[in-house]
């Protein structure tokens, strides 16, 4: 491996692959609803790093007969970041109402269920 | 341009239909929200027609450079989904009107989810395909977390929340792969550019694409939300979850892994090892619904069981795999939403569901009983019930490709199902329930267990319009 | 490529040495008396009272939901301002029914009174 200080598409994914392995493991081991919200955000963030970087150094081509660039990585991070806060909303307002029900915003307490 | 737009019918008019819905909701005072039901099911009607329309006049179509298809498969699907809803929305009318509050926003919230899931079978895009799963799973965190007053429906709202965010997130970190691997997010372009090349990179997408699938469709390492959560929701939005979101899975992940996938996940390895996840599910999903004593729960097992049924069809890989995956997810929807129909109508009148509480139903209602009874043995495979012929389309698809360990395990698999099928119909007809209330069906519900169980016993006597509909579905896939 | 990012090394250098450095030289230098006004919180304005640690109304959480949901939902209206020309007539309408559904969520929001202070 070329260890220069140029900074290249390995770095961009490297800093998605631990961003969503921080993610990951946060997701599982983080007892407040909200940080488990929060590492959810970590991991779909570290796709949209790989999209814009796939795009950026690999895909950086112009549609045909233009100079406009192809931004289809770019543009599927808009997607992923709009879905993105829809799903975090809809996840803090679940988590005010089992709050209000329960004075408690913690994971480990949800235990009716068996799981 | 605008004929273009027209493939788009079906999905702009239950767009249109679930804002009206909405809209109608707020306009009404609260307290007297009469009328969303037939306003809700005309709006499923008129969609039906559409879609129907387009389907038997066999419109081919793809939409901005294959990004979206309006093909047969995709109409297939959609009639399904419909269905669903249909079945979903007349079902639960006794159990909406006991809802404490925004009883209006149910029909809504169902409708946008079938929307989110016709988008799903109609995409040709990876980044739209994911839009519409949003769309489907957003509003199933609500509508399972809709009993507010009920801390475990909020709880099993959250779990599927934080479970289903992180699937989408591990299959939109394989979509970013594939992504930098081709540089486009249309499943054509993919195909044709990822040939049948098998870099490591190519199998680490794979391999995330198909772990978030398989937890959309509950396949057995990814299986441990259904239960929890099929108990905590209301009764009819398990129907619809075990139901309409499990076949929008399989219609997403049949066509990524069939046109944009199908030299490396029908590869060698990856295929056996597809097949000893489907083993696994099959045979883990019917022993641990053995013990179950709560009704929901046993049904989620069993849906997963279902789930390495139907998956067998797509590790067939052929037309007449994809096939069986069609015929058999339609006629799942009017066997189990059979079966939870009545479980509905009863968790309405007694305020629970554990499978103790249908002691005696042969006696108390002979209809619902009935219903349960041909629903449960049908999803078993007992001729001349309607599973029994789709199971026979997915085993022999499978079976014609050569993997005969898997349709033997999938086989002696279907027997041990009959065991806890039959448990519940024991329960039903040997047990005395003498102090559990007569229950009455009317109505819709009536209307709905009859249309489920005709169903069921037409298609297993005489499957064939339904089996050709699933061959040109099946064949406009393969084009 | 690697004079560019030597600059940053430098000025990364530069960050942390100045800050510890303006943290160690009073802590040699300075005279260290302690009194009762020097160890109160440091505020401007009246005294505190009670936990710094109350609880929010959930109100608060209400409106911020709303303001994220559409918020991020604009960020669609950036690609379409900027390629407007070239777009024409018919992405105008396109947004104009894209707008057209937030409102009806936005509507929704303010019946169900969600921006209402209860």
């Amino acid at each position: 491996m070329n260890f220069s200080l140029t900074v290249g598409l390995p770095h961009y994914l490297l800093v998605g692959a631990m961003l969503f392995c921080f993610g990951l493991y946060g997701v599982f081991s983080k007892k407040n609803a909200i940080a488990v919200l929060m590492s959810l955000e970590l991991m779909l963030n570290a796709v949209n790093i790989n999209l814009i970087a796939f795009n950026r150094f690999l895909w950086n081509n112009p549609v045909e007969g233009t100079k406009h660039l192809l931004l289809n990585g770019h543009v599927s991070a808009i997607f992923v970041i709009v879905v993105a806060a829809a799903e975090v909303a809809v996840g803090l307002a679940l988590v005010i109402s089992i709050y209000r029900s329960r004075l408690s915003a913690n994971v480990d307490e949800l235990d009716w269920l068996k799981w | 341009m605008n004929a273009q737009y027209a493939l788009l019918a079906p999905e702009i008019t239950l767009a249109v239909v679930g804002l009206v819905i909405f809209s109608v909701g707020l306009l009404i005072p609260k307290g007297s929200r009469q009328g969303m039901v037939p306003l809700t099911v005309l709006g499923i009607l008129v969609t039906m027609a559409v879609a129907g329309a387009q389907f038997f006049s066999n419109v081919n179509g793809s939409f901005l450079d294959g990004m979206y298809l309006a093909d047969n498969y995709a109409s297939f699907f959609k009639l399904l989904f419909l269905a669903a809803a249909l079945l979903v929305v007349l079902s639960s009318t006794e159990y909406v009107q006991k809802l404490p509050a925004h009883r209006g926003e149910f029909y809504g919230l169902i409708l946008f989810a079938a929307l989110g899931m016709m988008v799903m079978a109609g995409s040709g895009d990876l980044i739209t395909l994911y839009v519409g799963l949003e769309l489907m799973t957003i509003s199933f965190y609500v509508l399972v977390a809709y009993l507010s007053e009920d801390g475990k429906s909020g709880e099993a709202g959250l779990k599927y929340l934080i479970l289903g965010a992180v699937s989408s997130a591990v299959l939109l970190y394989g979509v970013s792969f594939l992504y930098g691997l081709t540089g486009s997010t249309v499943i054509t372009e993919i195909a044709a550019k990822l040939g049948s090349g098998m870099s490591p990179a190519t199998i680490l997408a794979l391999l995330l694409v198909l772990a978030g699938f398989s937890f959309k469709i509950s396949l057995i390492p990814f299986h441990m939300w259904a239960p929890d959560i099929y108990e905590g929701a209301p009764v009819p939005i398990t129907a619809y979850l075990a139901v309409a979101s499990k076949a929008a899975g399989f219609a997403a992940l049949v066509r990524v892994m069939l046109v944009g996938l199908k030299a490396q996940a029908l590869d060698g390895n990856v295929a056996v090892a597809l097949a000893v996840l489907i083993g696994l599910t099959m045979i883990a999903g019917n022993l641990m619904a053995i013990p179950q004593k709560n009704f929901k729960r046993m049904m989620a097992y069993s849906s997963i069981s279902q789930a390495g049924y139907i998956a067998v069809g797509l590790l067939a890989g052929t037309p007449d795999g994809v096939k069986g995956v069609l015929f058999y997810s339609m006629i799942y929807v009017f066997a189990n939403m059979g079966a939870f129909t009545v479980a509905t109508v009863v968790s309405t009148a007694q305020g629970s569901d554990e499978i103790k509480d249908f002691a005696g139903l042969a006696r108390r209602s002979p209809l619902a009983a009935v219903v349960m009874t041909v629903s449960l043995l049908s999803m078993a495979g007992i001729p001349p019930l309607a599973g029994f012929v789709g199971k026979f389309y997915l085993f022999k698809a499978l079976l014609d490709q050569g993997w005969v360990p898997l349709v033997f395990i999938a086989f002696v698999m279907s027997m041990v199902s009959v065991y806890y099928y039959l448990l519940v119909t024991r329960t039903m007809y040997m047990e005395e329930g003498a102090d559990l209330p007569k229950i009455g069906v009317s109505g819709a519900t009536k209307f709905t267990l009859l249309v489920t169980m005709l169903v069921t016993l037409f298609l297993g006597i005489y499957p064939s319009p339904l089996a050709k509909m699933a061959t040109i579905a099946a064949a406009s896939l393969f084009r | 490529m690697l004079n560019n990012f030597g600059a940053i090394g430098i000025l990364l250098i530069f960050a942390i040495a100045l800050p510890v450095i303006l943290v160690t030289v009073p802590k040699l230098l300075a005279p260290r008396k302690y009194s009762k006004e020097k160890g109160t919180v440091y505020e401007c304005g009246m005294e505190t009272r009670g936990e710094t640690w109350v609880q929010f109304k959930t109100n608060y959480f209400l409106y911020a939901l709303v303001f994220v949901a559409f918020d991020v939902e604009t960020v669609f209206l950036y690609p379409w301002a900027v390629q407007f020309r070239k777009l024409g007539t018919f992405a105008f309408i396109e947004m104009f029914i894209f707008i057209a559904i937030l409102l009806v969520g936005f509507w929704y929001a303010w019946k169900e009174g969600a921006l209402e202070w209860k």
